[in-house]
């Protein structure tokens, strides 16, 4: 300890000290080495010391809430589809709707009264039945409580009326024909349950577990930005899930939850980056599932704000009013470069609104009207249109001024950063100026139309019916004061008499027609450019999980489903292929980390006492 | 002070006595720094930043932050053509960290310069006029030092519109308060000094006094601190750049650690993208630290740290 | 952190770093006397945390974004509706009043409802504190002892080999931006590289479904390499402040004096250096203690560390105002509460002052 000892006396303590120093570095060795041995080269299975099979899936939202009458994010409704069943689900190979909670489903004459079978003798978790009278007073709550419509009120409000009048039965009456009427994605919730509750605004289904529930999946127990657990419905009328447990577990960095996948800790990875995937490619019991995507990425124009009552607000720059401008600033978008670039092959060249993954709805632009990528024709059309290059050779609006446009984009979507960059660079070649404006929350130039062009993007429901209504003049705000559906402020006739058409029409072959003719309007218009689909890129360990249900079943996706047919389908691996022990090798090395840490503390204590025997000297 | 000037040359005129006197100062200053290994190196290590930074145009042109003319594939490993590899654009990402270093020594200066001026300005004020207005001065310096200034900063940097003043302004406004203090416990000790006195009764106002006497004598110690504060800036700017707060067209080496984890380098194994930024960080900042520990202890022996 | 741009990494800008200079401190005699100082100090922390309410209130009302429409999250929503809304969250009364229901509120320990939770922030709080306070707390005991131990030895062998390579090592790390360096071991020791097997989760607190001493054991795991980032950029400041409060004592007329009276030499240093220039030292631990909770957002946030951090990255981006004022109010006090206990313990350590 003190090298120091310039009077070369006898030190009785050095000795001893040094030695108790060393004992130390000793155990600190010989615990480092400990840790290091145990640990076989196969990774850790994700199953506890006694067997249970355990589905650990990353995530990396926040759970907004557990309340499904308040939660929007999709990880918190993905985790009530599997805690509730909905009165349908879709079909795994191509999302038709099927019966879930309700068997059958038929609309009157007049398409104004839908009348479900509700399935009999399924039972909520804690063994009271499920009748339709939980079905009527979920929608009911809905439509009478405002805390309670927060975050479905769309999809009742069009009911004029829903009752029970009997336990298999429940009868919805609407107000005006609505064909979506087998896609309401709405959790019924156990009346018995939450009738107590006071304040839906407020509450949020997170104090009691396990939360009584129908679906395949049982919520067990739930930690903020730690984990959710569930446990399988063993009663589920579909059958029960065959893993033991289900657990998201959270990685608030990307990076972090593949690690964690690479060493076995988590069974499923989603929202790959390009160099991730290609790192995990050649991974030993490791698949990468590289899947169409259900999101179509665009470049929306503000086409000026307004509200139903005719009043204009934003600053959308006055030049993207024009047509031809539009048309030009997306033929000078090199799409392949994006597909090739940005996401490095995992997405596919944007076309229609809807991405190709829905076939029924799927549209491609014309030859003829096709805006390929045509840089030198994009400059014409800005010459036709009148905004010319000036001497610096900057285009010039009607003002006088050079013409910069300020493109909104998310600050947490790197791809909206990437390709912003190359929107600069593309656009000032024309002589367009850019400015990237990049917000945490866009919210707010957005609803107050105070952005020139902004990256959009939706995922896209098997029933097209909100994506599209987003774009009607109907969803417009009321007035400037009020929020209203729409996306980016189009408003236009001719989609919206194809709009009407279409939810009105009940044939399934006519409206995806009619929805196809709505798509090439949209695209005609400009307004809102589709860039890419960008594919839903996921990894799973195959020595976890032997099998998993896609949706599509062909090259489809695992996480985000439209249904629960992913964790309820998954077949875990059979435990022979595991490495063994490895509960106990995680145990060994969280010991060697506490006993470091105490190592650590310890030494400090040592210290201070030595000090003062020391001093009694 | 280390010294008082020399008791020499009484013929010669005020003001050359004075420039003279500095002279004599700056040569001892140096003198004294030259005996600090790890101050030269700092300084050593500083000048090839510099020469770097300011050669960049010349050496790697704006060029190199082009992402249509990327001349790679998109995260190729190092090799002949790219030494460090490429970025997620296929840029060249040697280019990157030498263009990456005008903005991060830029930032890194102009907001050390800041905190370092309103620092110096309150420092000064509050100790040249007492009573009420130091009282006021020194609380709201109290009051600062308190908050939790990467805190402080980031709500600053999100509250403005993403670009580089923002950052300097977010870094700037939230660093100064170490350096008021010190000021101010310094100009209190140049007050003091029986020439103040004289320089009072003679008539000089506030402003001769605070501008001819107080802060040729705080000088050195603002220099010292405002190196210090370089180190710390760069620091900070790379936290803010990597918390996603910077402007991500413009490429800095917090940014480009920011990108690099976008991208999942971390994961993926390309370590090339994210080990150079982060070295150049260090690197810097260190010897900005090593240069001001190097002038600090040569203003202030007593302390005779950094030997 | 090592990016908070007020701790420069200088002695005396650690030592300066406090909310009042303690070497001003009493000369305090007597118990009444330091009754008296710690009121003082006492009420002016009281006055600095009044301080940080109002300005945590108006400061984010600053921050762009109508929180009211992002709680509506896009859907349809007339202005009645948006009205009914901001009358709930009182956003629709005059500032004044909303400050003044917001300040007596707070006195009762109400901090509002979180915006995009729908829980009351002090829930939020409650719930992510425990998890920094066990993450900076460990990260501190570590990165004090190995700082006061590492300082103690470089004053000792001042200008040998040894105290370069401890000084340079310690300036080295603390150059180091701790995200980068968090990143760095995730790569060699969560993800493995090369001969190093991944030894250490890559993020968040535990596995979950563990109970008992199991449950312990595996949030230890969890905290090995985010105590490791913070040890490594944190404990330079402390080693260099012990040092060079050493120094300065080993350079004093009554160790002169105390080695003539023939004591040996460190004894010398051990009973009169030591405790000396531990005063410096104790009071940057404090102050310290303090910094690192509001400092941790960095290290949470590339380990996945479900704490305070974490919450107000997240709050801000809304903005969550209640949340954000309620986190900022927790992180600035800390430091208030440190600091003062720094001082309250001061005159109580000095052996020049008192006993």
């Amino acid at each position: 300890m003190n090298p120091q000892d310039q009077h070369g006396r006898g030190h009785p303590r050095a000795k001893n000290r040094r030695s108790r120093v060393l004992g130390l570095l000793a155990a600190a060795i010989t615990l480092w080495a400990g840790l290091a041995t145990p640990l076989d080269p196969a990774p850790q299975r994700a199953e506890a010391a006694d067997g249970r099979k355990v589905l650990t899936v990353a995530v990396a939202q926040s759970v907004d809430s557990l309340s499904p009458f308040l939660a929007t994010r999709l990880v918190s409704t993905s985790i009530h589809r599997l805690m509730y069943e909905y009165l349908t689900n879709y079909d795994p190979k191509d999302a038709h709707a099927i019966p879930g909670l309700a068997t059958k489903w038929t609309p009157s004459a007049d398409k104004l009264t839908w009348t479900y079978t509700i399935r009999s003798g399924t039972k909520w978790s804690d063994g009271k039945p499920v009748t339709a009278e939980d079905a009527a007073w979920t929608f009911n709550t809905m439509m009478t409580d405002e805390g309670a419509a927060t975050a479905n009120a769309s999809y009742v409000a069009n009911f004029r009326k829903v009752t029970a009048p009997s336990p298999t039965k429940l009868v919805i009456e609407l107000k005006k024909p609505q064909a979506t009427m087998a896609a309401l994605d709405v959790s019924i919730v156990p009346k018995h349950i939450w009738q107590g509750v006071t304040d839906f605004s407020k509450f949020n289904n997170d104090k009691s577990f396990p939360i009584v529930g129908n679906g395949p999946f049982v919520l067990t127990g739930y930690k903020p930005d730690s984990y959710v657990r569930l446990e399988p419905n063993k009663d589920f009328w579909r059958g029960a899930p065959k893993f033991d447990e289900l657990v998201f577990k959270y990685y608030k960095d990307g990076d972090a939850a593949v690690a964690a996948l690479r060493k076995g800790e988590v069974s499923f990875v989603s929202g790959l980056t390009p160099a991730q995937s290609a790192s995990l490619e050649n991974q030993e019991n490791i698949k990468v599932n590289d899947a169409p995507g259900r999101r179509f990425y665009a470049l929306a124009t503000n086409p000026g704000a307004r509200s139903k009552d005719g009043k204009r607000f934003g600053d959308g720059h006055e030049s993207l009013l024009d047509e031809k401008v539009r048309h030009a600033l997306f033929m000078a978008v090199d799409r392949e470069t994006i597909i090739d670039k940005v996401f490095q092959g995992h997405a596919v060249e944007g076309q229609g609104y809807i991405p190709p993954r829905f076939s029924t709805y799927f549209w491609k632009p014309s030859a003829s009207q096709e805006l390929a990528y045509d840089p030198a024709k994009a400059a014409q059309l800005l010459d036709e249109a009148g905004y010319k290059k000036n001497g610096d050779g900057r285009r010039v609006g009607k003002n006088g001024k050079p013409i910069t446009y300020r493109v909104l984009c998310h600050a947490t979507e790197p791809n909206d950063k990437a390709v912003g960059q190359y929107l600069k660079e593309w656009w000032g070649r024309l002589g367009i100026g850019v400015t990237l404006n990049c917000l945490d929350n866009v919210t707010d130039p957005w609803l107050a139309g105070t952005y020139d062009l902004a990256f959009d993007g939706w995922s896209v429901n098997p029933d097209p019916d909100f994506v599209l209504s987003i774009h009607t003049c109907d969803a417009l705000p009321a007035t400037p004061d009020d929020v209203g559906a729409t996306d980016n402020f189009i408003c236009d006739k001719k989609y919206d008499d194809l709009y009407r058409r279409q939810l009105a029409e009940y044939d399934p072959a006519e409206r995806a027609d009619i929805v196809k003719q709505m798509e090439s309007r949209l695209y005609d218009t400009g307004y809102m450019n589709v860039m890419a689909y960008p594919n839903a890129v996921e990894a799973y360990r195959t020595d976890q999980i032997k099998s998993i249900q896609t949706m599509p079943e062909d090259a489809g996706n695992i996480y985000g489903q439209d249904g629960y047919w992913s964790w309820w389908s998954a077949v875990p691996a059979a435990s022979g292929e595991s490495s063994g022990g490895s509960g106990s090798t995680g145990v060994v090395i969280g010991v060697g980390a506490g006993v470091v840490v105490l190592a650590g503390a310890g030494v400090f204590l040592a210290m201070r006492r030595r000090s003062t025997a020391e001093d009694r000297e | 002070m280390t010294t008082e000037g020399t008791p020499a040359a009484a013929k010669a005129g005020p003001r050359t006595l004075a420039r003279q006197r500095r002279r004599h100062l700056a040569v001892r200053f140096w003198k004294r720094y030259r005996t600090h290994r790890a101050g030269l190196v700092g300084l050593a290590a500083l000048v090839l930043f510099a020469l770097v930074a300011s050669a960049a145009p010349l050496v790697v042109g704006s060029d190199v932050s082009s992402v249509t003319g990327a001349p790679g594939r998109p995260l190729e490993s190092p090799s002949g053509e790219f030494p460090l590899g490429t970025d997620r654009f296929g840029r060249d990402l040697l280019g990157l960290v030498v263009w990456g270093s005008r903005v991060s020594l830029l930032v890194g200066l102009l907001a050390a310069v800041l905190s370092v001026a309103i620092g110096a300005l309150v420092g000064i004020t509050a100790g040249h006029f007492r009573g009420a207005y130091a009282t006021v001065m020194m609380r709201i310096t109290d009051w600062f030092l308190v908050m939790p200034a990467l805190v402080l900063a980031i709500a600053l940097a999100s509250v403005m519109s993403r670009s580089l003043g923002t950052i300097v302004l977010a870094i700037g406004v939230t660093s100064w308060p170490t350096t008021a203090r010190l000021v101010r416990a310094q100009t209190l000790a140049v007050e003091s000094r029986p020439y103040i006195e004289r320089a009072k009764a003679l008539g000089g106002g506030h402003w001769h006094i605070m501008t001819r006497h107080v802060l040729p004598n705080v000088m050195p110690l603002v220099l010292a601190q405002t190196t210090l504060m370089i180190s710390s800036s760069i620091l900070t700017e790379a936290t803010l750049a990597f918390l996603g707060l910077g402007d991500p067209t413009v490429v800095s080496w917090g940014g480009l650690l920011q990108e690099a984890r976008e991208a999942g380098a971390v994961s993926s194994g390309a370590w090339w993208y994210l080990v150079p930024p982060g070295v150049a960080i260090a690197v810097v900042a260190l010897a900005f630290t090593l240069c001001g520990r190097a002038v600090e202890s040569v203003l202030n022996p007593r302390l005779g740290v950094a030997r | 952190m090592t990016a908070d741009a007020a701790s420069a990494p200088v002695d005396k800008a650690g030592g300066t770093a406090l909310a009042g200079p303690p070497a001003r401190g009493p000369r305090a005699r007597t118990g009444a006397s330091y009754l008296r100082y710690s009121a003082g100090k006492v009420g002016g922390a009281a006055v600095s945390l009044l301080a940080v309410l109002v300005t945590s209130f108006f400061l984010f009302r600053l921050v762009p974004g109508d929180p009211v429409k992002y709680m509506t999250g896009g859907r349809q929503v007339s202005a009645e509706q948006l009205a009914a809304y901001r009358r709930e969250f009182g956003l629709d009364l005059p500032l004044w009043e909303q400050f003044t229901s917001y300040c007596g509120k707070a006195l009762t320990g109400d901090l509002g409802t979180s915006y995009q939770f729908r829980a009351p922030v002090i829930d939020k709080i409650t719930e992510a504190l425990p998890n920094t306070l066990l993450l900076t707390g460990t990260a501190f005991v570590l990165y004090t002892a190995l700082g006061v131990f590492l300082g103690t030895r470089s004053a000792w062998r001042h200008g040998r080999l040894g105290d370069r390579l401890n000084t340079g090592l310690a300036l080295t790390l603390y150059s180091v931006p701790s995200f980068w360096l968090g990143l760095l071991l995730i790569i060699v020791f969560s993800v493995g590289m090369g001969p190093v097997p991944g030894l250490f989760p890559t993020g968040g607190m535990e596995s979950g479904g563990k109970e008992g001493f199991a449950y312990t054991i595996d949030v230890a795991h969890h905290l090995v390499l985010p105590v490791v980032t913070l040890v490594a950029v944190e404990y330079g400041q402390t080693l260099l402040v012990t040092r060079s409060a050493l120094l300065d004592e080993m350079g004093g007329d009554y160790l002169t004096t105390a080695r003539a009276k023939g004591l040996r030499d460190d004894l010398v240093r051990r009973r009169h250096a030591v405790p000396n220039a531990l005063l410096p030292t104790v009071t940057l631990i404090f102050v310290n203690l303090g910094r690192t909770v509001a400092g941790v957002i960095l290290v949470e946030t590339v380990f996945s560390w479900p704490g305070l951090g974490g919450l107000f990255y997240q709050a801000l981006s809304v903005p969550d105002l209640p949340l954000v004022q309620g986190l900022f109010f927790v992180f600035a006090s800390s430091v208030i509460v440190m600091n003062t206990l720094a001082d309250l313990m001061y005159p109580l350590l000095d052996p020049r002052v008192g006993r």
